[in-house]
């Protein structure tokens, strides 16, 4: 009579190594793992890659808009400075080609000029805030959806061990606990990709609010310039 | 896609990699558990260990083959084995009247005593010219005593008369026969019924130097009666997975046969979560079972052999 000995060097493989976890699951588990995985790259890239242009932007704005204030000669501070790639830059660059243009007539018509000059302030900080917040949708997505695939594929997965179970008609724990150890794993990746996109996205969205408040304050600001220009014109 | 996306996107590339990395690395994860030795297959052999016999076994196996060969089962073997004539010339006695036979009376008699001694106790037989003739421990003494007794026992038997001899061949073929018809498990109780019976008188003088000599035959033979004692004892406890249960228990054992001491438990194998609760039971009756067939009816001569018993109780035992 032969005792087969449960082979203990196959069981090391149930240690937390992400590989050996990775390499046991099935083709649908690891799937989902690779796409999590993906989504956690893509995410951190976005964090840090946005955080960094996003920190030095409002840097950037509120140094230029005190600039712009101190200046005396609006036309050529705008000559110098009006084409730097930032939003404060490109908010003042709308608002002084629309003054531009409705007092080149020999008549202004000092209501509808101020009427478009605002709506093309206001546009082109829409148009910034959307253009900033534009990578934030990435990130509320999978912080939204990264639990649930990683929930599938842990669902998946211990779908799998008990159909284990039921083949080997065998209910120890040397059984079930790798399939159940390598399915909470693709969860695991779900939240390891989740948190991070939720917590960049709250941070984020709360950022971006801060620079459009400081747009819209900046264009509201020189809109009244602007208007009290007219009068004077 | 900007400078600063890239320069995140490689950043955050190769932060994944690197924790991915650390993590299946050991140094983060748990150790693993790293066997020296590959597992082996392990067969477990027959449920009583009695004394190891490896290095003395040398010298003897070879007698008892070829009696197994032919048939009759067992230890004494090679006496009887060949043809039954020889173990008569064992005892050294029949040689002595062969010069003197040439009066047929003389004769008749002395084969016939020859026959029966030999299928009836081989064993004792063997033993007991051992001390007197070479003074020596047995294991050397059949091969000279069977050659010694051929030479003197044919002349003997030929030249006498052919009638005798060929009644006493006739007579000892019919035992043989009958010997080596008969099953093994027959055998090995008629032999331990013998042994222990002739053993009595005639181990006394030899008690220490004859159990030396233990055969893989004797052995399982000796094991068999040992579990063939215990049986009636052993009531395993009835529940979920019991069957799966083997307990391990040391004990000693006197001369006599009596249990010395209080019979160790090793150890209870095959617990598993449902018959957990099994455990003491199985070997409180385990240890009932031993105290129960306490005085063990074994040869003697043996003693050194089932002194030290290692007995395993598990479902084969009641079955």
């Amino acid at each position: 009579m032969t005792v087969p000995i449960v082979d203990l060097s196959a069981n090391a493989a149930a240690t937390l190594s992400p590989y050996t976890l990775f390499m046991q699951a099935d083709i649908v588990v690891k799937v989902v793992m690779a796409g999590l995985l993906l989504a956690s790259i893509w995410t951190w890239a976005i964090i840090i890659g946005f955080g960094f242009s996003l920190s030095g932007i409002r840097r950037k704005c509120l140094k230029f808009e005190q600039e712009f204030w101190r200046t005396d000669d609006i036309d050529r501070f705008f000559e110098n400075r009006g084409k730097e790639n930032l939003p404060s830059a490109r908010v003042l660059q709308a608002g002084i080609t629309e003054w531009r243009r409705s007092t080149k007539q020999k008549v202004v018509d000092r209501e509808g000029a101020r009427d478009r000059i605002s709506t093309a302030l206001s546009s082109a900080v829409g148009g910034e805030v959307d253009l900033l917040s534009d990578r934030l949708n990435i990130l509320a997505t999978v912080g939204a959806v990264a639990p649930f695939v990683g929930l599938f594929g842990t669902v998946w997965g211990i779908m799998r061990s008990f159909t284990a179970i039921a083949a080997q008609q065998n209910s120890s724990l040397a059984v079930v606990a790798p399939g159940i150890a390598e399915a909470l794993f693709a969860t695991a990746i779900g939240l390891f990709a989740a948190i991070p996109a939720v917590i960049a996205y709250n941070r984020f969205s709360h950022a971006i609010n801060k620079v459009e408040s400081g747009l819209n304050r900046f264009a509201d600001t020189f809109y009244a310039t602007l208007s009290r220009e007219l009068e004077h014109s | 896609m900007e400078r600063a996306d890239k320069i995140g996107l490689g950043i955050a590339s190769a932060a994944h990699v690197l924790l991915f990395a650390a993590l299946s690395s050991s140094w983060v994860t748990p150790k693993k558990i790293t066997l020296d030795t590959k597992p082996i297959e392990v067969s477990i052999a027959d449920a009583v260990a009695l004394q190891s016999m490896a290095p003395k076994l040398s010298p003897e196996p070879p007698p008892p083959t070829p009696g197994e060969v032919e048939g009759p089962p067992e230890q004494a073997a090679p006496a009887p084995a060949e043809s039954v004539a020889q173990p008569e010339p064992q005892p050294a006695p029949p040689p002595p009247p062969a010069p003197t036979p040439r009066p047929k009376p003389v004769e008749q008699p002395a084969p016939k005593p020859t026959p029966k001694p030999v299928p009836k106790k081989p064993e004792p037989a063997k033993p007991k010219p051992a001390p007197k003739a070479p003074a020596k421990p047995d294991t050397k003494k059949p091969e000279p005593a069977r050659t010694q007794a051929k030479a003197p026992a044919k002349p003997a038997a030929t030249p006498s008369n052919a009638k005798t001899a060929s009644t006493a061949t006739a007579a000892d073929k019919g035992q043989a026969a009958r010997s080596s018809g008969s099953k093994l498990k027959l055998d090995t109780s008629d032999w331990m019924k013998s042994a222990s019976r002739s053993t009595s008188p005639a181990s006394k003088p030899s008690e220490g130097a004859t159990a030396a000599a233990l055969g893989p035959a004797q052995k399982s033979a000796l094991d068999a009666e040992i579990r063939r004692q215990l049986k009636p004892h052993w009531k395993a406890p009835t529940g979920a997975d019991v069957e799966s249960l083997r307990t391990i228990v040391n004990v000693k054992l006197a001369r006599d046969g009596s249990v010395v001491g209080a019979p160790e438990i090793v150890d209870t194998l095959g617990v598993t979560a449902s018959n957990r609760t099994q455990v003491r039971l199985h070997q409180e009756q385990a240890v009932k079972a031993i105290r129960l067939a306490a005085p063990f009816n074994l040869p003697a001569q043996f003693y050194s052999s089932w002194q030290f018993l290692q007995l395993t109780f598990d479902k084969r035992l009641s079955q």
